[in-house]
């Protein structure tokens, strides 16, 4: 199974890929805001 | 320490070994004895994917490195969600397809024996000496500061490891982790919120993050894209990617952790919680250390945290300047102190200028710590570690109340065991599966091959003891695993990558590839000042270009296979 592929399963793994790197860019944009904040 | 403190140590570290032992009992076929087996759920591979990266090293030096360096670091980790996702999409599926034991094994079944060997080889020589560093770190300044014997200690925690590992292979490397795991999680969160309390109750919380903000320590993400910069957005999304990508995708350590349990599905979901936690968690241990500056900004720290070595320097001929550099000190901390005091009070207007008498001072202090340093090396005590490292188990040993001391010295304790039985244990597997099955005993019985890795795996737990005992750090700890790896990496990742989207290409031309690579981030190594982040973009890179060069150019004439 590759992530390019069109099943059931691989589309959900396609979102949890998304999930996971949108939680990411959240905390780099927190990290960020952390920054600007307090220096 | 008092007796509190080692009932709390010792009951802590030698409980969750003795459950493991019990877990894993009885005899194990070679499948469960490298891999585990089913019953390895994705919380229990998350948490021990978790463990084997932190080590004791994350949790002895970070916090020291914020004190020192501020928080900069975090970024180090940037690259790491990106590069889980693609392990998790690209480098897990074909692993649990081929049912391989070690990731070298791929290199053989796509490219051939050379390049798995090679492969093997460069993990076995890098992974060798990071086990002795993991664990010498804790134990040089556990040593010092608590007055255990080194070589003690260093066998102590060693030899425990090597028992365990031994007897109980990859699954119980797995049970334990996860509950050493949970009590460095459940004992940094309570020296986080001691560290906060103890913190002067005359500025607020939000207070004291300005001013440690405006000292330099909140700098969480800096966009500067100077190469000679070690701690930046860029080269911790770049480089930092191309790390984790090796790391997570090539070192078996790692791999090893996410192949137990068998499942794709549990494997990913490990991996993945990895990808949402990493972050967060680096960034409180960081945090925490910028937090201990804090409070040693109204109570007065040492001039010098390896206080042992302070001492003998004191009493040697250096005293009279060390003396005089401690009154300096001493005088700038209550000046310093009283300026931060001020800002509490001070309007709008009169917080600009306030905040820059602070920083005057912070400079002045800075400085004088450097000339003593200075001293301390001129007087030859403490040549073998940073002084940051001791920044917080000095914090721990002398404002954590007895039971929690013994906790948090468990902590280290416990991120030292974790660390070190993966890397044994990938370190024999490995040894076993790439090197001594196929060239010394190609068709022995399955019980063979485990008694195998079993010897090999304390063999390398010896040598882990030897390079400890022998070895002396030219860098902080923590700075030391992270450029070890970095060297190696990058020509290692480039193997596999090259694997999976070079169709075209033979295991000669990318084994020579990856040679001169090698030699290259080796000559990069010695003769530049890159960050060494870059090192693993750089190894990676030049194989993949290499490669197809080499392959249409040299090796023109052989046929390449076709991708697995």
């Amino acid at each position: 199974m590759n992530v390019g592929d069109d099943n059931p399963d691989a589309r959900s793994w396609r979102k949890a890929y998304g999930l996971a790197l949108s939680l990411f860019a959240v905390e780099v944009v927190l990290l960020y805001l952390f920054t600007i904040r307090f220096s | 320490m008092n007796r509190l403190d080692y009932l709390v140590l010792i009951a802590t570290i030698l409980a969750i070994p003795l459950y493991g032992l019990w877990r894993t009992r009885g005899s194990a076929s070679l499948g469960q004895y490298l891999k585990g087996d089913a019953s390895i759920r994705w919380a229990t591979i998350g948490l021990s994917v978790l463990a084997t990266q932190a080590g004791p090293i994350t949790f002895l030096s970070m916090p020291g490195q914020a004190y020192e360096s501020g928080i900069g670091f975090i970024q180090n980790y940037f690259g790491q969600p990106l590069a889980l996702i693609v392990v998790c999409a690209v480098f897990v599926p074909i692993y649990q397809r081929l049912k391989v034991y070690t990731a070298y094994q791929y290199l053989g079944e796509r490219f051939d024996q050379k390049t798995r060997l090679l492969g093997a080889f460069l993990f076995l020589v890098q992974r060798g000496i990071a086990a002795g560093i993991t664990i010498y770190a804790p134990a040089i300044v556990l040593s010092a500061l608590l007055g255990w014997r080194l070589n003690l200690t260093i066998w102590l925690a060693g030899g425990l490891v090597i028992v365990y590992t031994v007897v109980g292979g990859t699954k119980i490397v797995s049970i334990t982790q996860r509950y050493q795991m949970i009590v460095i999680l459940i004992g940094m969160a309570i020296a986080f919120a001691v560290a906060v309390y103890r913190l002067a109750p005359d500025l607020s919380f939000e207070h004291t993050l300005s001013v440690a903000g405006k000292m330099g320590k909140l700098e969480a993400v800096d966009l500067s894209i100077d190469p000679h910069k070690r701690y930046t957005f860029w080269s911790g999304l770049i480089g930092g990617f191309f790390l984790a990508l090796s790391y997570f995708g090539a070192d078996q350590s790692q791999v090893q952790r996410y192949l137990a349990g068998g499942s794709l599905k549990e494997s990913r979901l490990g991996l993945l919680f990895n990808a949402a936690v990493k972050v967060p968690m680096q960034f409180f241990i960081l945090l925490l250390g910028a937090i201990v500056f804090m409070f040693y900004q109204f109570e007065k720290p040492p001039v010098y945290f390896n206080q042992p070595a302070y001492q003998r320097a004191v009493e040697s001929s250096y005293g009279p300047q060390l003396t005089a550099l401690q009154t300096q000190f001493d005088d700038v901390f209550t000046q310093k102190r009283a300026a931060i005091r001020s800002l509490a009070d001070a309007s709008t207007t009169e917080r600009g200028a306030a905040m820059t008498k602070v920083q005057e001072l912070d400079a002045q202090a800075h400085e004088l710590r450097n000339q003593t340093k200075g001293i301390l090396a001129q007087a030859g005590v403490d040549p073998k570690s940073k002084e940051s490292d001791y920044v917080f188990i000095t914090f721990i040993l002398q404002q954590m109340p007895h039971g929690l001391v013994g906790l948090l010295i468990a902590v280290i304790l416990c991120a030292t065991m974790s660390a070190t039985s993966a890397i044994l244990n990938a370190l024999g597997s490995t040894t076993a599966i790439d090197f001594y099955q196929p060239l010394i005993r190609p068709n022995a019985s399955d019980h063979h091959y485990v008694v195998a890795a079993k010897a090999l795996t304390a063999a390398w737990g010896l040598i882990a003891i030897a390079v400890a005992s022998f070895a002396s750090l030219v860098e902080n700890l923590l700075e030391a695993g992270n450029i070890l790896g970095s060297v190696f990496y990058g020509s290692m990742l480039g193997l596999f990558l090259a694997g999976f989207f070079i169709r075209r290409v033979t295991g000669s031309a990318v084994f020579f590839a990856a040679l001169v690579a090698q030699t290259l981030v080796f000559v990069l190594f010695a003769t530049t000042n890159i960050g060494y982040l870059w090192y693993n973009f750089i190894g990676c890179a030049a194989v993949l270009i290499l490669a197809p060069v080499l392959q249409q150019t040299i090796f023109r004439s052989k046929d390449a296979p076709a991708g697995v």
